[in-house]
């Protein structure tokens, strides 16, 4: 139970440092975004009234009031499901928003990260199994090498390859355009053949856990008890999968979890690249746009689904190991 | 003679140090020496709109009719430079950060490491994204800047978990007894000890910092004048370059941010079997494991 309080308020104190960052960062930058946001608003030929002046500067939260104070009421409407109202959606809400495209971004990384996690757990474990040979050297580097290009590098590489050049994937959004949502087999498909390319993507930017599971492996397998495996006279693939890696499969989780933060922000580019609906596209048009509100809203959401998953990994790990659960008691 | 024999036997113990640094110095050389590569200005109008590759334009033009082969050799220059300056500063917050962590313990220790976690778990590109649109166009030494202050969350907890080990050994507690002074012991007698560490850190930096500097510039956050592999990335996806199948103008970025990034990996894996002497066992075990495969143990 420590251990759960323990966890629990860590991500407690790092949602607040995230939604101070998010509070005090256009506060804080050079140049006023609401007078950059009113000239834009001139640029396209609109007429601004005090009025005007005085709403936006109230959408933006720059009230006349002491700053403690607007701090304060922004944490009560974070928390209230209040994220303010979208400029260029005007007047939805931020979070309804977000909403409509969360669900892509979420079945995405989501699938993404699954079957990431399959390949790179595999590959590590045989890549640690026969360390030193030529299928670990292949393997180890090129992963590494591959998880060491940027998204937009990969990203656009497969989209000239596959769907601009072969024409074999499609080259943008999410289901065919003749379909309407629904749930049919149709559908599904088409759902999922628009999701290779970006999905891909997303995984071969992740592949450098690779190296994590391999090091994870390679430690168990210097273990007394693989020793006494083998002395039994237990067969290689049982002390590979049921001795080394099922010990060894534990620190990825957490490891995983780490590195969402990182997958997300792949995802972003790829989603832009691939005009994927998703929060990514919704960031990229909304910085565009300079739509302040939706673009806080998308960090702030960002950083919570991170922290979830970080939160989930560390419930997973204390039911999954043993060690941990003796250790509160 | 004997020299150049043992050098060639080396080379070839290390093959992945060969060939990443054979990566790194034809990319930084080749854009080092781009007036002598290629007669072309990048920012000149010199020939038609998306020509292919042809003799005379090795890698095309873009929709502006400027040589690709040109813009990518200097513009390689630029996003070096600016990920090299990110990595310095990455490098010495995480230093600083990490060795008061490891070294002082207790409260501050404490304190530090939440810090870091916190910083950790907040998605990076994101808050990145952020910054960059607050603050407009901005040149490329801006954006190292923000890199360089957003990233340094992982190399400090590294360099704390090695400062907690170094920390307890004999030669700290001899400096102590000396009388040197705190500052001394820290940066002359700690961290001169993690050397290896900090180099792999270092070469991990660079490849980071170049990487996210291409995609901010690519998402349209930085200076359109100025010359850089993320900017010509940008320009080429507002052309529609690719749409109208002028795919030449994505391969020279892609393929500098290629070589580069594969060259640097490598050299770091080399980095790491050197300075890590547990990877070095393993070779030598794998022998053993091979005959144990061909049942001869």
């Amino acid at each position: 139970m420590k251990y759960f309080l323990q966890r629990f308020g860590f991500y407690l104190i790092a949602f607040f440092a995230a939604i101070t960052i998010n509070f005090f960062l256009p506060r804080m930058m050079p140049g006023d975004p609401v007078q950059s946001y009113i000239a834009t608003l001139y640029s396209g030929g609109g007429n601004i009234s005090a009025d005007t002046v005085h709403a936006i500067e109230k959408l933006f939260g720059f009230v006349d009031q002491p700053l403690w104070k607007s701090y304060l009421n922004y944490i009560g409407s974070m928390f209230q499901g209040d994220w303010g109202v979208s400029l260029k959606y005007y007047p939805r809400p931020v979070l309804s928003v977000i909403m409509d495209y969360l669900p892509w971004t979420l079945f995405l990384v989501g699938t993404s990260v699954v079957i990431s996690y399959i390949i790179t757990t595999f590959l590590g474990i045989f890549a640690a199994w026969n360390r030193g040979g030529l299928f670990d050297s292949i393997v180890t580097i090129t992963g590494q090498i591959v998880a060491n290009i940027p998204a937009i590098v990969t990203a656009l590489l497969l989209y000239m390859i596959f769907a601009s050049q072969l024409k074999i994937f499609p080259s943008g959004y999410a289901y065919d355009s003749l379909l309407f949502p629904e749930y049919t087999w149709e559908f599904a498909r088409s759902v999922l053949y628009h999701a290779v390319l970006p999905a891909t993507a997303v995984i071969l930017t992740s592949l450098g856990n690779i190296m994590v599971m391999r090091a994870n492996m390679i430690n168990q397998l210097g273990e007394d008890y693989i020793v006494m495996g083998w002395g039994k006279g237990v067969p290689d693939r049982k002390v590979m999968f049921s001795y080394g890696a099922r010990n060894a499969l534990l620190p990825l989780v957490t490891t995983f979890a780490m590195s969402m933060g990182y997958i997300f922000g792949g995802s972003i580019v790829v989603e832009m690249i691939f005009n994927y609906p998703g929060l990514g596209l919704l960031m990229f048009q909304s910085l565009a746009a300079r739509d302040y509100p939706l673009i806080q809203g998308l960090l702030l959401l960002i950083t919570v689904l991170v922290l979830s998953m970080n939160l989930l990994a560390d419930i997973l790990v204390y039911f999954l190991d043993p060690r941990l659960r003796k250790q509160g008691k | 003679m004997a020299r150049i024999n043992e050098c060639l036997t080396f080379m070839r113990q290390n093959m992945k140090l060969t060939i990443g640094l054979l990566l790194l110095l034809l990319v930084v050389f080749s854009c080092a020496a781009a007036p002598l590569l290629t007669s072309h200005n990048p920012v000149e109008r010199i020939a038609g709109s998306h020509e292919a590759p042809s003799i005379n334009h090795i890698l095309g033009t873009t929709q502006l009719g400027r040589d690709v082969f040109a813009q990518t050799l200097y513009g390689g220059r630029t996003s070096i430079v600016v990920g090299v300056v990110a990595a310095f500063i990455t490098l010495i917050l995480a230093m600083v950060v990490g060795i008061c962590a490891g070294y002082f313990g207790g409260v501050i220790d404490n304190l530090i490491t939440t810090i870091i976690n916190i910083v950790m778990v907040i998605p990076n590109i994101p808050l990145i994204l952020v910054m960059a649109s607050m603050l407009g166009k901005i040149s490329p030494i801006y954006i190292g800047l923000i890199i360089g202050l957003t990233s340094w969350a992982w190399g400090a907890r590294v360099i704390r978990s090695q400062t907690l080990s170094i920390r307890t050994r004999e030669f700290v507690y001899a400096a102590e007894t000396l009388g040197e002074t705190r500052f001394r012991r820290l940066f002359f007698e700690v961290m001169p000890n993690m050397m290896s560490i900090l180099s792999s850190l270092f070469v991990g930096t660079v490849i980071y910092a170049i990487m996210a500097e291409a995609t901010l510039e690519f998402l349209g956050f930085g200076d359109p004048l100025s010359t850089t592999w993320g900017i010509m990335l940008f320009n080429a996806q507002n052309s529609a370059a690719l749409r109208v199948g002028a795919w030449w103008e994505l391969l020279g970025p892609c393929l500098g941010l290629v070589l580069l990034g594969a060259g640097l990996t490598l050299i770091n894996f080399s980095i790491d079997e050197v300075s890590n002497p547990k990877l070095k066992v393993h070779k030598i075990m794998s022998n053993f494991y091979r005959m144990r495969k061909k049942g001869k143990v």
